[in-house]
């Protein structure tokens, strides 16, 4: 190790102990609440009654925060669309066709089964994120890992982008569509209240939360997969 | 109106949308976001105008139909509707301005600039802290992918390293935030803000982790290397969505948190701002590289206006008019530079000579400067004004100082800048206009204009733009293409006519400053009548500065007298400016006015104590301990006009190298400013005293050494022009003097100063510079004999150097016994028996004048040589007129006056009996003496002519060489370093310590900037060293203090 | 139990730090941020933590009347979630960006990419 980088090493050091201190006196300082709050004490004591989500997290992330969610769509739309841009910056038109080490007999085949499989798995995670731990974001990440599966299988696999950008666009009207609604018949942009609450922890209930958690989990699907095809097509380093 | 969520509704719908479009279908795809841009334009100014005009109240906007702080909400009022129609409208500009990169880089490219611009509202929307982190990181990765807009391949690692940054902002915004709402129980940032009796202490780490991280988007000194490299390489169109639209945004994202965290966080805003604005000033002297210079203009300014966030508290109702003030003018002058950027080929500053070819362009750069400088009629002017004042209501006046500190340095960078454009060899590659890039730009020149007006209205004060005057002076703007004749006569008609209209409503002493302005510029202007062409950029000018002066004599309070200072500071600037090689003086002198007028400006702040108003007259209720201290800034800021010794070296070049027709106007005219400044100081204020010593007495040895080095220095010229203005300062010295005896005669000799020195200093710099036009040369060795060839010249020189050197009969004998008068009622001896050696010494000079210019040997070159243009001796035959009649009949003019000053000094004044003047001292009667001189001149001269009658003419190749017939002409006559002697015995006295000085000064600045700006070694891990860094140092010092 | 898992987290993020602080390659950088960012996520779940109680779900056994007393604070979950995918989408684009520039460079080293300063 030469000198400079010790230097830069015990001054990394310095300074991450100094941070270290600010973190210790937040921790020690820290009392954890014996009650819940009155924000978390509404969420817990209105949240079947206004909404009827059973999953009460889900019910402030697309109701009570929608517009959180919304901005985090659109995280991962402005990511996926950056990575295209980036991917494409100055980019020579270079098609040569990959050699690429042969994938084996074993990940082609269960690729073939798994993938369908993970993607039902996706969708059921999504429809039912008023219920259940998980819900679109969870559910659109295990679709693209589908995806990943079967691109890792076949890397010279393309799937369509024309596709993926239509799911993609679909899904982001509709999720904005669908807030829409709420403004104009319910309470406010993006309120789920616009179909009835139905019958606490049945599929068909709280609202219009699985319409737009399936949405969202199209879009975070398409979003992934627009990332990870984008980063499968680029030239060989 | 339209809910302002159709804002982000918009933008979100349309990227989304963009996606069905076929790639092929870009032309569709630019169409529906530029209809989405204008549609959020439309909201935003929709609300302006419900706010503005109906006055609505402030709107909450729920989402989910949810109340806070269950569900996030968002706010619409006249700050939000104003800010996100600044976001909207560079968003829609730079959209137009990026035509041909979004096409060619398709649909994707147009969902980031929308979705930039979205998270930017959102930011100035939302009024929860946790969906403000999330337009936070929306803005964050938008400017991460808008970089890449650029053709700059270096884009890809300033993004890079701004990435790195914004993970280690994030990090720490998400900690702040979590252990906020432990500590308060919501996210919503109202409810923080009644619920945080523990954030507003000052000592909650939670709270600072929030603020540190806001703040550090804000690009603070010295974390924000990252945001230099942007600003650098990034497109120029999105450099002005990230410098205007981000800055506003993240600065109103800064105000929320101290909204939340209350009056004990307002010192760590305002000290992290100021800081970075001097900080970020400095560094940018020394800056080459336009873009980046720009980076560094916009970082200083982003400081400012955090620093007057942190001033909240005693800026009161004025908060958003000062910070709007600062914000708005920062926002538009940038996005416009950064637009006009695009346009320019090279990345030199000198490239933007190229912008000479476009006079268009170069007045929207000079708008652009003046929004930054904080110049009238803009709105940083006043908002820089209310700042002022109420900051040094409150005593804080080290903050002030170091605001106008880093104010002058950025003024200096800037007019630097302009004077490459204006006198730098024009690059080869010419201005790139296209409809769609030059449309912001014209945008942006109107909307500053507008906003200036907006200000202006809102000031409280009159509206700077509906001063006559000054709206006289801006319509040239419009007649520029006229010719020159035709403006000149507009010129001369408007000033004659405004001084016919308004004459009756001046006392005695304006009076004689506005004849000398109102009249005698009309006067100079006649010689403007000998240039063709059209004359481009001069009219407004001169019209700018005559606006000045006039509305300077016109101001009542200190905020019009300020106004107008500033206004003929600029103007003259320009005026300057044009001389050929006059670009490094020119600078000096825009540098050392702009000094002074902060001086002023710092004076009439300490002055009004915080009061709205200030009349001018109310200079004299001051009392100890801040009389004393107002009278020096005051002084301070005069004198540099003056051009007192010291602070004197701006004024040889800048006056020797201006047009022939400028220099008699900077000289005969503007240099009156400064003494109208110091008369109204003096005439309210009178003697003060500071630790026991007299400040008068003070100005009196800065008249006499004036008086002295001025002249000393002005003998050893050999430039004619230069030797003229250095005379100047020495006149100006007798002037000061005359007025801080602060006698009755001490006054009057003072004024007669003022009148006498603008007849016959305008005189010499029209007569000095017609020769030069003839000859081509200033250098008054390279010239000789030329008596014959202009003889009216010769005789204008004659009258002006007997009136300047104080000897029967002419005027300046007047001025020298009312003084020597005044001194004798006076008590001072030693600086009086300086300005008593002073007078021989003008002798010298003058002497000089005519002996070396139009007396001894004619040089071979000239011997074909004209006389001065008609319309440049025109002006000087008037003065040959106007001096005898002053000389005969000083009463004209003084006699009104010294009946004026027996109001301030009621002893010592004149008798006035028939054509006598008589003092306690003796009389003095200038008919007799005039009738006297010219009995006596005219039997010699008869008397000469009757001896030399017979006379025979005398060539050189007769007998000057007696015996040696030379074969060519040689020169006999020297005038080189003509008083060599006295240099050897003198020299001492006129080295140039005061300029070397003020280089080493300055020189000092520059090294220091050029050293510390290293600290950008262009590493991104750096740069987040520098992040964790500042963090740490800022707690440690925060919570240390 | 909470002060283990918030001290686990500002270890991490402390980690992830120093990581990023001292490591010039471009991809330990981002891996080195991924560890911060798990860190963050624990220190927020961490603060809504409420010793015994349960998962902010109902069903039969937390009944909606009986909520508020059983379960944990629902918010720091609702706002993990958002910390994460804005951290998955951050991640995504820098791993772009270091593909980009290596691509131009050939090199990793965060040092060769300084062609910007002062």
């Amino acid at each position: 190790m030469t000198g400079k980088n010790m230097i830069k090493r015990l001054l990394a050091l310095l300074l991450l102990a100094s941070i270290g201190a600010m973190f210790a006196s937040l921790l020690l300082a820290y009392v954890p609440d014996t009650d819940l709050n009155f924000t978390a004490r509404y969420y817990a004591e209105h949240t079947a009654a206004d909404i009827g989500a059973a999953n009460i997290v889900t019910a402030i992330i697309v109701t009570y925060r929608g517009l959180d969610t919304l901005g985090e769509v659109t995280v991962l739309f402005l990511a996926s669309g950056i990575v295209g841009l980036v991917l494409s910056f100055g980019r020579k038109q270079n098609t040569t066709l990959r050699n690429l080490v042969p994938v084996g007999e074993l990940l082609t085949t269960a690729s073939q089964y798994l993938a369908p499989i993970i993607m039902l798995l996706g969708v059921y995670v999504f429809v039912n994120g008023h219920l259940t731990p998980g819900g679109g974001f969870q559910g659109g990440a295990i679709i693209a890992s589908g995806m990943l599966l079967l691109l890792l299988s076949d890397p010279l696999k393309r799937f369509s982008h024309t596709l993926i950008a239509t799911v993609e666009s679909f899904s982001g009207v509709g999720y904005i569509a669908l807030g829409l609604v709420g403004l104009v018949l319910a309470g406010g942009f993006l309120d789920s209240r616009i179909l009835p609450n139905g019958v606490l922890g049945e599929l068909i209930s709280a609202g219009a939360i699985p319409l737009i958690y399936s949405l969202i989990g199209l879009k975070v699907g398409a979003e992934f997969s627009s990332m990870l095809t984008s980063l499968s097509e680029t030239e060989d380093l | 109106m339209v809910s302002a969520l159709y804002i982000l509704i918009a933008a979100l719908g349309a990227a989304f949308f963009l996606g069905f479009l076929k790639d092929g279908m870009r032309a569709t795809a630019y169409a529906l976001t530029l209809a989405a841009l204008v549609f959020m334009n439309f909201i935003s100014a929709g609300w302006v105008w419900v706010f503005v005009v109906d006055g609505a109240a402030p709107v909450e906007i729920l989402t989910s139909g949810f109340p806070p702080p269950f569900a996030i909400n968002l706010r619409m009022g006249l700050t939000e509707a104003a800010l996100t129609l600044l976001v909207n409208l560079s968003g829609l500009l730079s959209a137009l301005y990026l035509k041909d990169v979004l096409l060619a880089l398709g649909r994707r490219s147009m969902a980031v600039l929308l979705i930039a611009v979205m998270a930017l509202c959102g930011i100035i929307l939302t009024r929860d802290i946790f969906n403000l982190f999330v337009f936070f990181e929306l803005a964050a990765i938008a400017t991460a992918g808008l970089i890449l807009l650029s053709e700059d391949k270096r884009a890809l690692s300033a993004g890079f390293k701004y990435m790195i940054v914004a993970q280690a902002i994030s990090v720490l915004l998400l900690i702040g935030i979590i252990f906020s709402y432990h500590a308060t129980g919501t996210l919503n940032i109202d409810g923080m803000a009644e619920a945080s009796t523990e954030l507003k202490t000052g000592a909650s780490i939670a709270f600072f982790l929030m603020f540190i991280a806001v703040v550090a988007e804000l690009k603070p000194f010295p974390a924000n290397g990252w945001a230099l490299d942007i600003y650098e390489s990034a497109h120029p169109a999105f450099s002005a969505i990230f410098s205007a639209a981000s800055g506003a945004a993240f600065l109103f994202a800064a105000d929320k948190l101290l909204h939340i965290g209350g009056a004990a966080w307002f010192p760590l805003a305002t000290g992290i701002g100021i800081v970075t604005f001097v900080a970020a000033n400095l560094l940018a002297l020394p800056q080459t590289n336009d873009r980046r210079l720009l980076g560094y203009s916009s970082i200083a300014q982003t400081g400012l206006v955090l620093a007057v966030l942190g001033q909240q508290d005693i800026l009161g109702d004025r908060y958003l008019f000062v910070a709007g003030g600062l914000l708005f003018a920062h926002s538009i002058a940038k996005a416009g530079l950064y637009w006009l950027s695009g346009l320019i080929a090279g990345r030199e500053l000198p490239d933007w000579a190229a912008l000479r070819s476009r006079p268009l362009l170069i007045f929207a750069f000079v708008t652009f400067i003046a929004m930054l400088s904080g110049l009238p009629p803009f709105p940083g002017f006043y908002a820089k004004w209310e700042l002022a004042r109420l900051l040094a209501g409150e005593g804080r006046i080290a903050l002030l100082a170091l605001i106008l500190f880093g104010a002058l340095l950025e003024a200096g960078y800037l007019f630097r800048w302009f004077g490459y454009i204006i006198k730098r060899e024009q690059p080869a590659q010419r201005v790139a206009c296209t409809p769609h890039k030059l449309a912001p730009v014209i945008a942006a020149v109107v909307a500053g204009w507008a906003l200036g007006y907006l200000w202006g209205d809102l000031s409280g004060h009159a509206n700077l733009l509906l001063a006559v005057p000054l709206l006289f002076a801006l319509s040239f703007l419009l007649l520029e293409w006229l010719p020159a004749w035709i403006k000149n006569t507009l010129a001369i008609a408007g000033m004659v006519a405004f001084f016919v209209l308004t004459y009756a409503e001046y006392d005695p002493l304006r009076l004689i400053f506005s004849v000398i302005i109102l009249i005698g510029g009309p006067i100079i202007f006649l010689a403007s009548y000998h240039e063709h062409g059209r004359r481009i950029g001069f009219y407004p000018a001169a019209m700018l500065m005559y606006a000045g002066l006039t509305l300077l004599i016109r101001a009542n309070d200190s905020f019009g007298f300020f106004a107008a200072w500033e206004m003929l500071t600029v103007g003259s600037y320009f005026l300057i400016l044009r001389g050929k090689h006059s670009e490094p003086h020119a600078l000096s002198y825009i540098i050392f006015s702009l000094g002074g007028a902060f001086m002023i400006l710092a004076g009439f702040a300490l002055a009004a104590q915080g009061a709205p108003q200030f009349d001018l007259a109310s200079l004299s209720l001051l009392t100890q301990p801040l009389a004393p201290w107002v009278f020096i800034l005051l002084a301070l800021g005069f004198m540099t006009k003056t051009a007192a010794i010291g602070l004197h070296i701006w004024l040889p070049g800048a006056h020797g190298e201006a047009e022939t027709d400028v220099s008699p106007m900077v000289s005969g005219i503007l240099l009156k400013a400064g003494l109208f400044g110091l008369i109204v100081l003096l005439m309210t204020m009178g003697k003060q005293q500071l630790y026991g010593i007299e400040l008068t007495h003070v100005l009196l040895w800065i008249g006499a050494l004036s008086a002295l080095l001025g002249n000393l220095m002005a003998i050893f010229e050999e430039d004619a022009k230069r030797l003229l203005a250095y005379s100047s300062i020495g006149q100006m010295g007798y002037a000061v003097f005359g007025l801080a005896l602060m006698n009755h005669l001490g006054w009057l000799m003072a004024l007669m100063f003022v009148i006498n020195h603008y007849i016959y200093k305008s005189m010499l710099f029209l007569s000095a510079g017609g020769v030069a036009k003839r000859t081509g040369t200033r250098d008054m060795y390279r010239m000789g004999g030329l008596i014959t060839l202009m003889p009216l010249s010769f005789i204008a020189t004659l009258i002006g150097i007997i009136a300047v050197s104080g000897v029967p009969p002419l005027s300046g004998f007047g001025g020298r016994w009312i003084f020597y008068n005044a001194i004798l009622s006076s008590d001072v001896r030693l600086p009086m028996v300086i300005l008593f050696f002073a007078g021989p010494i003008a002798f010298l000079y003058l002497f000089r004048l005519i002996h070396t210019i139009f007396l001894g040997q004619l040089k071979d070159e000239h011997r074909k040589l004209k006389e001065a243009p008609f319309w440049i001796i025109l002006p000087q035959m008037i003065f040959v007129v106007l001096l005898l009649v002053f000389a005969v009949a000083p009463g004209l003019a003084l006699r009104r006056v010294d009946t004026y000053l027996n109001q301030f000094f009621p002893e010592g004044g004149l008798n006035w009996a028939g054509t006598t003047i008589s003092s306690n001292y003796g009389y003095w009667n200038p008919v007799a003496i005039m009738i006297t001189v010219c009995v006596i001149f005219g039997s010699l001269f008869a008397w000469l002519l009757f001896v030399n009658r017979k006379a025979q003419k005398v060539k050189q190749f007769n007998i000057v060489f007696a015996g040696e017939r030379p074969y060519r002409p040689e020169t006999t006559h020297f005038a080189w370093n003509f008083f060599a002697p006295y240099r050897k015995a003198l020299g001492f006295m006129v080295q140039p310590f005061v300029t070397r000085f003020w280089s080493g000064l300055t020189d000092l600045l520059h090294a220091a900037a050029d050293l510390s700006r290293r600290l950008y070694n262009g590493n991104g891990q750096t740069y987040a060293f520098h992040f964790i860094a500042f963090v740490v140092v800022v707690y440690f010092l925060w919570t240390g203090v | 139990m909470v002060y283990i898992a918030m001290a686990t987290g500002f270890l991490l993020i402390l980690i992830g730090f120093y990581g990023a602080l001292t490591n010039r390659n471009l991809l330990r950088m981002i891996v080195a941020f991924s560890i911060a960012d798990t860190g963050i996520n624990l220190v927020i779940i961490s603060v809504g933590y409420l010793p015994g109680r349960t998962a902010p779900i109902l069903d039969t056994t937390v009944t909606a009347a009986a909520a508020a007393a059983r379960i944990i604070d629902p918010v720091p979950q609702a706002l993990v979630l958002t910390a994460i995918v804005i951290g998955v989408g951050v991640t995504a684009l820098m791993l772009a960006y270091t593909l980009k520039l290596y691509e131009k460079k050939r090199t990793l080293d965060i040092a060769k990419f300084t062609e910007l300063k002062w």
